[in-house]
């Protein structure tokens, strides 16, 4: 394969991996920052990193969570460099309210303002467990964390949401 | 594993099984109800985080300006490959097999029998509580309310209530997100019920060991304002 040929070969297989795992990524960064702008720039930024660093990527089954990585180290970044403040959850929530509109489904609207609301340290552990279906090592690898860490939160965080729904919480038996 | 230590486990990973949980739901109806129902709080939760992508895009810019557009056969492929996948999946989730909606409403009542028992009325603000963000209300004559919770039933937050009416008290569930084309007849153990078509979804009406029982769910359906 000639220098050309491999190029192309680099940028299509790169192309397949981005298409297929950008609108993870986009949730991901959507409900690290609950901002669709900083979603979109954050992702597009990772993307940028990805492609310069593609060669680095030993084994393309493990893109998904190497992508994660370089959106998450980047959501660091731009808070670091935007100095981004914790705003007003109202007015967050107000901001993103049709990415959050759930039509005729006011259980699943309810739910996502309460994830919405919930502790940056509380949700993200719960996306990359719900939605990237992580293991809770996995998660305790990613943020850095013990594992007995994310139990804790992964447990906090769902009596939290039990509590904001109004769900009914059983005692205990025994 | 007692109780405290099975539900630390299940609260952090509501799927986890293993022969000490496996063993502990055997033994403890009410920690395996808890365990069901934060798995199917965990489906609302998954519901809830696939916010669609479309609205959270704003330019439909997608990919690195270096990455090539693919050649057309390519991109026949991969949706050939989806469709496929669509097909797959429809396939098997079709063909697997469904709890049935009266096993799922009885289960919920089984498992708690002692909300049947209460006698005392429950203030008018905590009903409001229940069902106010579903848009419903319950019109005043039908009963005392003894119980009324939001349950997650079906991967759903819904109202649970129960009604005390003159031939007994009546377990009330509103399924919003459930529609049923004719009314769906229970039956198990003690348990007696019917799930009616609803303005929107159904409602499930469950009695123990009930005489009148359609004549009781026809009250009741027509003492709920489903509202919008």
């Amino acid at each position: 394969m000639n220098r050309d040929d491999h190029g192309t070969e680099r940028q299509r297989r790169f192309a397949t991996i981005c298409e297929e795992l950008r609108p993870d990524l986009m949730r991901f960064a959507f409900w690290l920052g609950r901002d669709r702008q900083l979603a979109e720039d954050v992702v597009q930024e990772a993307l940028l990193r990805a492609w310069k660093s593609f060669d680095g990527l030993a084994e393309e089954s493990k893109a998904k969570s190497w992508l994660l990585t370089i959106v998450r180290r980047e959501f660091a970044r731009s808070f670091e460099r935007k100095r981004l403040e914790v705003a007003d959850l109202d007015a967050l929530v107000a901001a993103e309210a049709d990415v959050l509109a759930a039509d005729e489904d006011a259980a699943l609207a309810e739910m996502r303002e309460a994830l919405f609301r919930l502790d940056d340290e509380y949700r993200e552990p719960l996306v990359l467990q719900v939605m990237m279906g992580y293991s809770t090592q996995e998660i305790a690898d990613q943020m850095g964390l013990q594992q007995g860490a994310v139990l804790t939160r992964l447990f906090r965080a769902r009596a939290r949401l039990r509590q904001e729904l109004g769900v009914a919480a059983e005692p205990l038996t025994s | 594993m007692n109780c405290l230590e099975f539900r630390r486990r299940v609260g952090a990973e509501p799927a986890v099984s293993g022969d000490a949980i496996d063993s502990h739901r055997s033994q403890c109806p009410a920690c395996a109800r808890h365990q069901d129902e934060l798995r199917a709080m965990d489906a609302l939760i998954g519901r809830a985080l696939a916010v669609d992508v479309p609205r959270l895009g704003r330019t439909g810019a997608a990919v690195p300006p270096a990455a090539p557009k693919l050649p057309r056969a390519r991109w026949l492929a991969m949706a050939a490959s989806i469709m496929i996948g669509f097909a797959v999946g429809a396939a098997l989730w079709l063909g697997s097999p469904r709890p049935s909606l009266a096993r799922e409403v009885i289960g919920h009542v089984v498992h708690e029998p002692g909300t049947m028992m209460l006698t005392a009325a429950i203030a008018p603000e905590a009903l409001a509580a229940v069902l106010d963000p579903d848009r419903t209300k319950l019109r005043a004559g039908i009963g005392d309310v003894t119980y009324a919770k939001r349950c997650v039933f079906d991967g759903h937050v819904v109202p649970h209530l129960v009604v005390r009416m003159p031939q007994g008290p009546v377990t009330v569930l509103l399924l919003r997100h459930r529609n049923v084309s004719e009314p769906v007849r229970l039956s198990e153990q003690e348990y007696v019920g019917v799930v009616l078509p609803a303005p929107h979804g159904s409602i499930a009406i469950v009695g123990h060991d009930q005489k009148d029982l359609d004549g009781i769910a026809q009250q009741v359906f027509d003492a709920v304002d489903w509202g919008n």
